[in-house]
């Protein structure tokens, strides 16, 4: 019997030396040849070389912001793996098992898999490139398993070793192993167990946030950037060193966090758009340079990928727990933008959109990401970068300032949106301090000035309000019951959402973008409904609080709440809404 | 031409050494005839870090300790300007001494002129790292302690004529893109610290030794740990690195960064990720 399928997941998993992504990387490619979009993670225990790691690979022919139920297909290098994850597998599903590792562990898999044990180390002496050639035995039995023609399979391989001729003959035998295990087992070309759905394939890109964000933030003009590296933000920091210098920028390694965000302000100062990016403690770090971004009004921009907190907490898992921070965080009132994207294009428009704001409000901006956003990977249509805007603000040309009387750093204008010179400029010469000053940027603790400083830097949000991205809404649009949440719940929501609607029980979903200020559609969004579940990956129900405490019908948000580091994957939403719903 | 603010005056207690360092820093501005419009001092907090409101150019307030990061982000981003980053010993050499080390090591070409006094003056005489008679740090012998040097020099503001020459020295070497300059200087406070007494006592010029030479790094520090050793202290030009060459750095604030001019090598970075 032949199950047909629009949307498979598949595992791998072993030590970390497995090179488990190989696998992964192989099947992407016959997925997406065959227009299939894809979501894949990795999940990694041990950040260094050796100990489980997971690949896992999402193929659907509706685009997809997250992992599914369960997985159809499991490869598992060792008994480990088998006892780790073996029962994320489907009812009916299939595992290819390393047998040289030992016995097939019992009482993990669901009882109808189909297990096809092979004994890898039996080729290990035959080949020095022992992972490799692993792999690609795997991949051919998973090929046949998935209906694939050979020949396909082997073209994706032949294209993976282009680079290196010396292993494609090698590889392409371990391949045909894989076909021959296969058809011991019954599963010949074209004719497997599982049989995948024609899709229309189209031009496109298999990005992870960070690089999707720190692409946005290129092409939208920032020419320097300064970090630290830190779990899950360091791919922008990687990104950056190789990619700004090609276009005249800088990227600096700071010593830390405290000297990043403080070169970030040094280099806005002088009208260069200027980018950090980081995670919760180096956020912690960065509040009092923050802050001096909006006492000193200097346009900044800071991503976080957040992680796991408090404190070092799990550096490779996912959390949303520095809402509270960046919308609160740092001594002193000042305004703020908070941006949360829901999938890497979003991440690419948020990031020119973030950049353009911080020009405008000469202000500190945040690209809020979390882990799973930030690295897994996501096929999406190619960026419209001739698209891209850039935005000045009211930095003045110099024949702009020379036909001023005077220039004042911090006039105090109707919108509170001060013009601006930078250094270098004949005549625009000024203060700039995170002591309250004067127009002029002279230190000041005269009562009625502060009292207007205070005032016009506030209403610089006000200025730019009708700018702010607007959320996305999702499913039911009248329905009195909502669900609301951002970032890695966003795809998740979604899903749940659609697969509710054929049980009968709809809802309508909101996915804000500008999380700060809260926008006027986002309170109107929830005073009209009965209820709305706020779906986010913290203890506190930190968006909810803020939603809360803004709005005007506050008794209808609830919370639902994960912080196990493991992203919901829709059946959970689903039981949970449902729970909730009954109760 | 446009106005714009009207430099303020110092707010330093008569007689603070403060004075001295603002003299020289505008006395070396003027002697080499950099436009105002081109300067940026920038500043740490405390008494010191109000010297950028006295010179009419442009000024930056940084955070306390974070001076050196905001004038090394401003220099990367605009190295065609003359960056001067100012501050206290509490500024430079407690909250932020991780970055001195730092800015020695990467030598971004900009001029750093520390305000030694021994204390806190701001917060009202609590002691510096640098406070006489309790546990010291001497930036100086750190300073030559990264290979990565280029300049050191150390003034003090009873020595006028010298701070200026130095002053002007260190802005000389940082503009050539010779690298980090590096200068302290001893610039006592009257108020909670009156140390013109001791200083003069113990100050021994450099720069008046004939036998001594400023590029010789390894002698360089054997005598200020000599000195030290005899409750001396070093003035003049401490250390130049004579193989430090003159650069030129690329400037990113000149970079375009209109997307119609780069939309070819944009495709081609996205192309990376086409699968
Ligand atoms: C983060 C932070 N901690 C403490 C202070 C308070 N503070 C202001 S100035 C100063 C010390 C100034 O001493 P120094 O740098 O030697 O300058 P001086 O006043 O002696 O010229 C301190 C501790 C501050 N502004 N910020
Ligand atoms: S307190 Fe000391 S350092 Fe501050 S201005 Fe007065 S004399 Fe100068
Ligand atoms: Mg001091």
């Amino acid at each position: 019997m032949t199950a047909v399928l629009s949307d498979v997941n598949a595992m791998v998993a072993g030590q970390g030396g497995d090179g488990s992504l190989t696998v992964i990387t192989l099947l992407g490619n016959v997925l997406a040849r065959r227009g299939f979009h894809l979501y894949s993670t990795r999940n990694v225990a041990s950040r260094i070389k050796g100990g489980p790691a997971a690949a896992l690979l999402r193929g659907s022919s509706e685009p997809r912001s997250g992992m599914g139920d369960d997985v159809d297909i499991f490869v598992a290098f060792d008994d480990e793996a088998i006892e780790t994850v073996g029962s994320r597998v489907a009812p009916g599903g299939f595992v290819v098992y390393d047998s040289s590792a030992g016995p097939l562990p019992s009482g993990f898999l669901p009882e109808e898999t189909t297990v096809i044990e092979i004994p890898f180390g039996r080729f290990a002496v035959r080949d020095l490139r022992r992972e490799l050639f692993k792999n690609s035995l795997a991949f051919g039995v998973i090929s046949r398993i998935l209906s694939f023609a050979d020949a396909e399979a082997a073209a994706v391989l032949e294209e993976r070793f282009a680079a290196r001729p010396e292993l494609v003959a090698r590889n392409l035998q371990a391949l045909r192993e894989g076909f021959a295990f296969a058809d011991e087992h019954g599963f010949a070309e074209n004719a497997g167990p599982i049989r995948l759905t024609d899709t229309p394939s189209e031009d496109r890109i298999l990005i992870s946030g960070n690089h999707a964000a720190a692409f946005g933030f290129l092409v939208a003009g920032v020419r320097f950037f300064a970090g630290y590296p830190i779990t899950p933000a360091t791919e922008v920091l990687e990104f950056m060193t190789r990619h700004i210098g090609t276009y005249g920028g800088a990227a600096i390694q700071a010593e830390d966090e405290l000297a990043a965000v403080n070169m970030a302000l040094g280099a806005s100062l002088t009208g260069v758009r200027s980018l950090v990016a980081t995670s919760g403690p180096g956020i912690s770090l960065m509040q009092e340079g923050i802050g001096h971004a909006g006492a000193a009004e200097l346009p900044l921009v800071v991503i976080d990928a957040q992680r796991s907190g408090p404190s070092t907490g799990m550096p490779t898992k996912s959390e949303q727990s520095d809402i509270g921070m960046l919308v609160h965080g740092g001594n002193g009132d000042f305004p703020r933008i908070v941006l949360a994207p829901g999938d890497p294009s979003q991440a690419f428009d948020l990031a020119v959109a973030a950049t353009n704001l911080a020009q405008w409000i000469q202000g500190p901006v945040y690209l809020m990401l979390d882990q799973a956003l930030s690295q897994d990977s996501v096929t999406v249509p190619l960026f419209d970068v001739t698209g891209v805007e850039i935005d000045a603000g009211l930095r003045l040309t110099q024949r702009q300032l020379d036909t001023l009387d005077e220039y004042r750093r911090y006039a105090i204008t109707e919108d509170g949106l001060s013009p601006l010179a930078v250094p270098g400029m004949p005549g625009g010469m000024s203060l700039v301090t995170g002591n309250e000053h004067d127009e002029w940027g002279r230190v000041s603790t005269d009562p009625g000035n502060r009292a207007a400083m205070m005032d016009k830097r506030a209403r610089k949000i006000d200025a730019v309000k009708d700018d702010l991205p607007k959320g996305l809404r999702f499913g039911d649009e009248t329905g009195p019951v909502g669900i609301l949440g951002v970032g890695m719940e966003s795809g998740v929501m979604r899903e749940a959402v659609e697969r509710l609607a054929v049980d009968g029980i709809s809802l309508a979903g909101l996915q804000p973008r500008t999380i700060w200020p809260v926008l006027d559609e986002t309170l109107a969004f929830i005073a009209s409904r009965e209820r709305v579940y706020v779906v986010e990956h913290n203890h506190e129900g930190q968006l909810a609080q803020i939603l809360a405490s803004i709005g005007e019908a506050n008794g209808s948000v609830r919370s639902i709440l994960k912080y196990d580091g493991v992203p919901f994957t829709p059946g959970e939403l689903i039981d949970r809404i449902v729970l909730e719903e009954s109760t | 031409m446009t106005a714009t603010y009207r430099p303020v005056e110092p707010i330093w207690c008569a007689g603070c050494g403060h004075f001295g360092v603002e003299a020289a820093l505008a006395g070396a501005l003027a002697d080499l005839v950099i436009p105002k419009h081109e300067t940026l001092v920038l500043a740490g907090i405390g008494c010191s870090g109000t010297i950028q409101n006295n010179l009419g150019a442009y000024g930056y307030h940084a955070l306390h300790g974070r001076v050196l990061p905001t004038a090394a982000g401003a220099w990367e981003a605009n190295p065609d300007l003359t960056v001067i980053a100012a501050g206290g010993d509490g500024d430079g050499y407690a909250i932020g001494m991780g970055h001195l080390i730092h800015t020695f090591r990467r030598n971004p070409s900009f001029t750093y002129i520390v305000m030694n006094n021994g204390i806190y003056g701001l917060t009202k005489g609590q002691n510096s790292p640098t406070r006489q008679g309790t546990a010291t740090i001497d930036a100086i012998l750190l300073g030559l302690s990264v290979l990565e040097t280029t300049f050191i020099a150390r003034g003090f503001t009873r020595a006028p004529d010298q701070l200026r020459r130095l002053t002007t020295a260190a802005l000389t070497h940082a503009r050539e893109g010779r690298g980090f300059a590096f200068l302290e200087v001893l610039s006592p406070c009257v108020t909670y610290n009156d140390t013109y007494p001791v200083w003069e006592a113990e100050q021994l010029d450099l720069d008046a030794d004939d036998g001594y030479d400023p590029t010789d790094r390894s002698a360089a520090f054997t005598r200020v740990v000599d000195l030290q050793s005899q409750n001396r202290i070093p003035i003049g030009l401490i250390y130049r690195d004579p193989a430090a060459e003159s650069r030129s750095f690329v400037n990113p604030a000149a970079s375009s960064i209109e997307p119609a001019s780069h939309v070819e090598s944009y495709m081609d970075v996205m192309s990376r990720y086409r699968i």
